[in-house]
């Protein structure tokens, strides 16, 4: 900015304290492919032995990793789905269409989109036992898909106040319905924005782990939170190498997506989510 | 045309709705309910039955039950009636016996063993001992231990036992096994002392991360971001990203492994002959300083977000005009950036102190309340009492009144979150049809 101001003092401020963050990060690698002895930060040799678990059958103990990945996908795929698709058309009615009641709807979401879900959760264990849905997935979808609906229709209602009533007018004037002007009209334009609430609702499905945690812990309905959470409370097998090569087989996805659509992300985190 | 719009405009907001109604607002207000019962894992969360033990007894002896009807429920019974009558027949006791007991003594009941005999040697048909000894198991009757279905079958049976109303709806209180409705989870969590000090703990958790990280580093990361060039920027921008997007339980791996017995600090610390300890829980200070750095790792990155976006749209021409004058770095940022700051701080306060208030799953994973209790926080105890502790009943209750607390605080603040920043004016009416 300033150019007669030197930044070599901010940077090496900031590469100071962002250090220990960067050390954690490198190391999470480089712990599943090497072999570092006992007090000492330099690895030795590379071996592959910490992902073994990927070839292991299920066990009494352990169910096996593919199950338990395919249920996170299930729970991430099935949120994003169910966001994407209700809050594109909650979004519209309430940024567009004259529904009644409509301000204190806008309202409601707001507080609830503000609102700390997990003091819920109490709740919600109570209710998911008492009609049934206690230990499967579907129950765990249901309620992360409810808790997230307010952030994920005040997100789309968003996109949908940049769209130019023009386009809507002109459709509107040649004889089409509210409706075909929604899905002809309008719909293409916030593509961008489905794409953007659908990767932020897959990477929140498939980071939860309070919710799987407490509604859905039986080992056919595991999901890789907790199943990782569970090896690492399990204090007969102690091994960091296996805890960070699980850790950096879920975050493969994670760190994926983030990459591909990094901009889009960090503006709908900007939008407010929750932590 | 605009009748066409509301029904559109329904339709379209009703799969939300439902998906809200049904999973959001029915354990807000179903946590209110919940708090006022004594469901906890003993009672179980369908209703119960009466089951009369012993201890049921003795609880009702103690809360003002006559001592002489304590015994007579705790006491075996003899007593001729149909039930009795039926098990005699089936275990094949003499017939002619069993006519004239239902004839003649129908309905009678005895208190003990020998005085049921007399009855029987009495009987014209002259049972013998060994009959009379067979006879008497099967009219033998206890109330202890039996289950009751209601209250109506409870106090039919009770009823024959000679207990008055007043008698009968002590038993049945403390023999219920089902939860009952109570205000005594409110009781207890006002007059216990922990609560005092997860309130504390709770408040110097909140205020540290919030003004350390949250806020205050997150200003530092936006601002030093700002007068980086820009593929520098990208780069730290994305590195404090990073604790965001990471799934919480890596993220708590990466922190644990810095500080467990065989971590990194331990092991650098080694070099130096510091014995290796598990830095994040041997004491609670440490335990205070990884919970505020957990957090607030994942904090900053919010604040920056918003901050930088705040930055940028300060013309550019400001800062032009300023280093012409020769202002300083720090002058800028004094003057130009600070009170540009003034409402994403507020704005980001106000949020933040919502969400950290009710966070408990970086604690949980971390430190999970320890050592002892040091880090337990609000919203943690309500998950502890409620949903997961070492003692194994769970006590939904109890958990649900602490949870209704921060239920309060939360529908509080989000509804002055929309007096502060104006909702009104965030709402543009449609307009195609007025």
């Amino acid at each position: 900015m300033s150019s007669h101001l030197k930044t070599w003092p901010l940077s090496l401020f900031l590469g100071i304290v962002s250090f220990p963050l960067v050390l954690m990060y490198v190391y999470l690698v480089i712990d599943t492919i090497t072999v570092t002895p006992p007090g000492s930060i330099i690895p030795e040799k590379f071996t592959l032995e910490d992902w073994r678990f990927l070839f292991e059958e299920a066990t009494g103990r352990r169910p096996s990793i593919w199950s338990v990945t395919l249920n996170s996908f299930i729970l991430a795929s099935a949120n994003s789905i169910v966001i994407v698709s209700i809050s594109a058309t909650a979004g519209y009615a309430l940024s567009r269409l004259n529904v009644p009641f409509r301000s204190f709807f806008l309202a409601g979401m707001m507080v609830l989109h503000a609102f700390p879900t997990v003091t819920l959760i109490v709740s919600i264990f109570l209710i998911l036992q008492m009609v049934g849905l206690y230990n499967t997935l579907i129950g765990v979808i249901l309620v992360k898909a409810s808790l997230l609906m307010p952030f994920g229709v005040w997100i789309m209602k968003g996109f949908y106040d940049t769209v130019p009533w023009e386009i809507e007018m002109a459709g509107v004037q040649d004889g089409a319905s509210r409706f075909t002007v929604w899905r002809r009209l309008v719909l293409p334009q916030v593509q961008p924005g489905f794409l953007a609430l659908g990767v932020f609702a897959f990477l929140d499905g498939w980071s939860e782990f309070i919710l799987p945690q407490v509604l859905a812990p039986s080992s056919d309905v595991q999901v890789l939170s907790v199943y990782l959470a569970g090896l690492i409370a399990d204090e007969f097998y102690f091994d960091f190498g296996l805890f960070k090569a699980v850790g950096l087989f879920y975050s493969v996805p994670v760190i994926l997506l983030y990459l591909f659509f990094q901009d889009k992300l960090m503006n709908i985190y900007g939008g407010g989510s929750k932590g | 045309m605009r009748h066409q719009s509301d029904r559109l405009g329904l339709a379209f907001l009703t799969p939300a709705l439902i998906f809200v109604v049904l999973f959001f607002l029915s354990p807000v207000v179903l946590t209110a309910v919940f708090s006022f019962t004594t469901m906890s894992t003993a009672t179980g969360i369908s209703g119960g039955t009466y089951r009369i033990t012993p201890s049921a007894v003795r609880s009702a002896a103690e809360k003002g039950l006559n001592p002489a009807t304590a015994e007579r429920l705790s006491q075996e019974r003899y007593t001729i009636d149909d039930d009795a009558l039926t098990r005699a027949t089936k275990a094949g006791i003499d017939a002619e016996i069993l006519k004239e007991l239902e004839r003649d003594l129908k309905g009678k009941s005895t208190d003990d063993r020998r005085s049921f005999e007399r009855l029987l040697k009495k009987l014209d048909n002259r049972p013998n001992r060994r009959q009379v000894k067979s006879i008497s198991p099967h009219f033998r009757t206890s109330i202890l231990n039996q289950s009751f279905e209601d209250r109506t079958t409870l106090d039919a049976t009770l009823e024959n036992l000679g207990l008055d109303a007043a008698e009968r709806a002590r038993v049945a209180e403390t023999s219920y096994t089902g939860w009952i409705w109570t205000s005594a989870n409110f009781r207890r969590m006002f007059l216990q002392p922990d609560t005092y000090r997860i309130l504390i703990n709770t408040i110097v958790y909140v205020f540290t991360t919030l003004v350390i990280f949250n806020t205050g580093y997150a200003m530092v990361l936006a601002i030093v971001t700002f007068y980086l060039p820009g593929r520098q920027a990208t780069v730290y921008r994305t590195i404090w990203f990073l604790p965001r997007i990471t799934p919480p339980v890596i993220y708590v791996l990466l922190w644990k492994w810095l500080a467990w017995d065989t971590g990194f600090i331990s092991t650098i610390t080694g070099w130096f002959g510091v014995a290796s300890r598990n830095w994040m829980l041997d004491t609670s200070l440490n335990a205070w300083v990884f919970v505020v750095l957990i957090n607030g790792f994942v904090g900053a990155s919010m604040g920056m977000i918003i901050f930088s976006s705040a930055i940028k749209t300060i013309p550019e021409s400001l800062f032009h005009a300023s280093a012409v004058d020769g202002a300083y770095r720090w002058q800028q940022v004094r003057h130009i950036i600070l009170p540009q700051l003034r409402w994403p701080i507020l704005f980001l306060t106000t949020y933040q102190t919502l969400s950290l208030l009710s966070s408990f799953e970086l604690i949980f994973l971390a430190t999970n309340g320890g050592p002892g209790s040091a880090t337990e926080v609000w919203s943690l105890a309500a998950f502890h009492l409620a949903l997961s502790n070492y003692a194994g009943n769970l006590q939904y209750g109890l958990g649900a009144a602490f949870a209704l607390i921060l239920v309060l605080i939360g529908i509080t603040a989000s509804l002055f979150y929309l007096r502060l920043f104006k909702f009104s004016e965030m709402i543009s009416k449609p307009r195609i049809e007025h």
